[in-house]
């Protein structure tokens, strides 16, 4: 080869391919091949460490005794052990203990931040400011009562609202009349309502679940709970279907809230976290929960 | 180099160029189709008004359609081209099948059109990087063969004593993606757009990511230096560094690639042996990685003088730059303690397209540019373009890949944070709304990137102008075959 090597004192193979593609002799750098050799043994050295093989009936499990599970376990354990002084306080406490303790509230607090933001503030705003549709948490305005024992029902069990659907009950005129009557008792909170919007409002059945006041109060308790169904207070201002007016307004009385089969009704559901079926919070993330909900600022 | 240009027209007859020339051309249509979608799935993560409440263009159904033009489209026309041309120049000979060569155009374009029309529907199995349903996996499984049978039949009635190093990457990027195509894309048709895998549970995870991460291994790196063997020694009329170096790296690279899917899969359901095997011989691919590397950048030794005035080779070299990093980023996020912080976040993103953007699109750019000119029978268009289109790959390039670096290490960070009480410090909006100002770069960085590739594609099209208008192409048609 090397007489008609057409690249003369060069050290190439020999070999030319497309007229001037060749190849040196050089050996790989030396830095490389010993790079080479230790990937080799570093294979072998972990494998060795580490479980690898999978040979007979259980793969070898390595000298190190490492697994995926005990790391996440162990990890697991460091944090408990960390928030053992607090959480072993709160174990054994009703959340009106807690919050009666000011230090414990504010581990609480801080311990809670996440779990809300994670599981609350995708449909009650990272600050409980709520959002179009879904209520405010931040206020003293409550749907189903703003007691801590009240606060830990609605997180346990969800909460599901209900009216009925007004369309083919209600003449087109009392749809009118009443839908204005809801914007005045806002607009007032609650003083100016008329005559013919209270007639409706008291002879349709409206006061069933909106209680005779209006407030969505059926009756209250000598401990300071309310007795409600959920239904919204007409007398404050606040909507709970945005964005509010009449049109919103008579479109929630005649389509009403989670009514099977009328495709315009308004929804209103908020998910059981304490459910056995889907596990989602425990008894101890819902516990402070409670008080980090308590704490946003309406709590009763 | 130039010389050769003129009197070497006569190649026009012996070599099947035509089909090269419409590869190259695509090659260039497509990385402008699929960057500019990257950019705009990029920009609705930063802005995401920019969905539009529409579902055929949101995120989830847009990153596939980005993920196949890239890869496939703007890949696979590269690899075509490219494989085609040097196989034909290195071996002497022509393709064996003109007529196979055009079905491999047309099926593998067809392959594009059909996944342009099936992903915005939401039509998927719902495998990354194997996304398409099962009657076009078919149809890759067959053009795929027949550019294979080509190439090898090609090889089979070379000229040449031995077979080039760079057609040694080709055929082992071939005959590995025949067979991880074909099993990874087993399944149980139910209709014409809906199919089960007939793997379940993790077993199809983990063939999913050998399938995965040797579509990285095979297709977009053993492929992508098979065009490094070819373009680099040819745009610096250097000699490769070394024979020894090429073929150990080789084997290594071609025997270590297929362990590493299951540091994909680290700390899931995945069974403890396999996740160390995969982070094992992923470190021990560094050096095979490097070898390449080394050998396309010590090709440049006595010569390097040229990075100063030779875009081209700027371009080449800089991919070979851009992929010894990424190949050392890899395998150490492939650890279980790296990956512990990095999996599911912004650093998979970044690393992913160091790989795509830097080494992938690097190389590819810089043989399509050296391809031009002898396809063509002319200079480029403008040699300045080229090199603005340099900077702003690069510095397109950067700006992403430094955005997901930072971006991912706080996500990863954010997330495992706990404060003094040993409860978690941040909620996981508060993680996602701190990614913001890194997405809105890495859109940036996007775009930068993007008007590059415009710039390339006005270029090259005024080269095919150029060439057509001046008549070096016809004259070259036109010149009867050397006896």
């Amino acid at each position: 080869m090397a007489d008609n090597n057409p690249f003369p004192g060069e050290n190439n193979t020999g070999h030319i391919w497309d007229e001037n593609l060749r190849e040196l002799k050089n050996p790989p750098p030396r830095w490389w091949m010993i790079g080479l050799w230790a990937s080799i043994l570093w294979v072998a050295g972990y494998t060795i460490l580490y479980p690898s093989w999978p040979v007979g009936q259980e793969p070898t499990q390595g000298i190190l005794g490492w697994s995926q599970i005990k790391e996440y376990q162990s990890g697991l354990e460091k944090v408990a052990a960390k928030r053992a002084e607090f959480e072993d306080q709160i174990k054994g406490m009703t959340v009106n203990e807690i919050i009666a303790d000011p230090g414990l509230t504010q581990y609480t607090l801080a311990s809670a931040k996440v779990l809300f933001g994670d599981n609350c503030s995708a449909c009650h705003g990272s600050g409980g400011q709520g959002n179009p549709g879904y209520p405010v948490l931040a206020d003293d305005d409550w749907l189903y009562g703003g007691t801590t024992g009240k606060i830990a029902e609605t997180i346990k069990g969800g909460r599901q609202g209900a009216m009925t659907a007004h369309q083919s009950i209600l003449e087109p005129d009392e749809l009118d009349t009443l839908a204005n009557w809801v914007v005045q008792m806002s607009e007032t909170l609650g003083k100016g309502g008329s005559e013919e919007g209270w007639a409706l409002f008291r002879t349709k059945g409206c006061t069933a679940c909106h209680g005779q006041a209006a407030n969505g109060i059926l009756a209250e308790m000598p401990n300071g709970d309310v007795v409600t169904v959920g239904a919204a207070n007409l007398t404050d201002g606040i909507w709970r279907f945005e964005p509010g007016g009449f049109e919103s307004a008579k479109h929630t009385i005649m389509y009403g809230v989670n009514q099977p089969g009328v495709a315009e009704t308004r929804n209103a559901v908020m998910p059981a976290f304490g459910s056995t079926d889907t596990g989602k919070l425990s008894e101890e993330d819902i516990k402070k929960l409670v008080v980090y909900v308590h704490e946003l600022g309406g709590g009763k | 180099m130039e010389a050769s240009l003129e009197p070497k027209s006569s190649l026009e007859q012996k070599y099947n160029f035509e089909i090269v020339r419409w590869f190259t051309v695509m090659a260039v249509v497509y990385l402008v189709l699929g960057a500019a979608v990257g950019v705009y799935i990029a920009s609705e993560l930063a802005w995401p008004f920019l969905n539009f409440d529409s579902p055929y263009i949101s995120f989830g159904r847009l990153r596939p359609v980005h993920t196949n033009t890239v890869i496939f489209a703007f890949g696979g026309c590269t690899l075509m081209a490219t494989a085609f041309y040097s196989v034909q120049r290195t071996c002497g000979v022509r393709l064996w099948s003109d007529k196979w060569a055009r079905f491999t155009f047309w099926g593998w374009n067809a392959v594009i059109l059909l996944a342009v029309l099936t992903l915005p529907f939401g039509l998927t199995q719902s495998k990354e990087y194997a996304e398409l349903e099962w009657p076009i996996d078919i149809l890759i499984a067959v053009v795929w063969l027949a550019f294979t049978i080509n190439f090898i039949m090609t090889i089979a009635k070379r000229k040449t004593s031995h077979i080039y190093v760079s057609n040694w990457f080709f055929l082992g990027m071939m005959v590995m993606i025949v067979y991880l195509h074909v099993v990874n894309s087993l399944a149980i048709p139910v209709g014409l757009f809906k199919s089960y895998s007939i793997f379940s549970g993790v077993q199809d995870a983990m063939i999913q990511w050998w399938w995965g991460h040797n579509a990285v291994g095979f297709y977009l790196t053993a492929g992508f230096l098979g065009i490094m063997y070819y373009f680099v020694p040819k745009q610096a009329g250097r000699p490769v560094y070394s024979y020894r170096l090429s073929v150990i790296h080789f084997w290594s690279l071609m025997f270590g690639y297929v362990w590493l899917g299951a540091h994909h899969l680290q700390y899931t359901a995945l069974p403890d042996w396999t996740g160390s095997l995969g982070a094992a011989v992923s470190i021990a691919m560094i050096i095979p990685s490097w070898g390449g590397a080394v050998n396309g950048m010590m090709t440049l030794s006595g010569a390097w003088d040229r990075l100063r005035t030779d875009y081209v080779l700027r371009f080449l070299i800089i991919a070979l730059a851009f992929y010894a990093m990424s190949t050392f980023e890899g395998p150490v996020m492939a650890l279980k303690t790296v990956n512990a912080l990095s999996h599911y976040t912004d650093w998979t993103i970044g690393h992913v397209h160091s790989g795509a953007l830097g080494w992938v699109a690097g190389i590819s750019i810089g043989a399509i540019y050296h391809l031009m000119t002898r396809l063509y029978h002319t200079e480029m268009f403008s040699v300045r373009l080229i090199n603005f289109h340099f900077w702003t790959a690069t510095i397109g390039t950067v700006i992403y890949i430094v955005a997901m670096w930072v971006s991912g290490i706080m996500q990863g960070l954010m997330w495992r944070a706990y404060d003094e009480y040993g409860t978690l410090a941040y909620t996981f909006v508060e993680s996602v709304d701190a990614m913001h100002p890194y997405y809105a770069m890495r859109a940036i960085g996007g775009m930068i990137f993007l008007l590059g590739a415009v710039v390339m594609l006005f270029n090259v099209l005024m080269t095919v102008r150029k060439s057509v208008v001046s008549g070096s192409l016809a004259k070259a048609r036109a010149v009867p075959a050397a006896a």
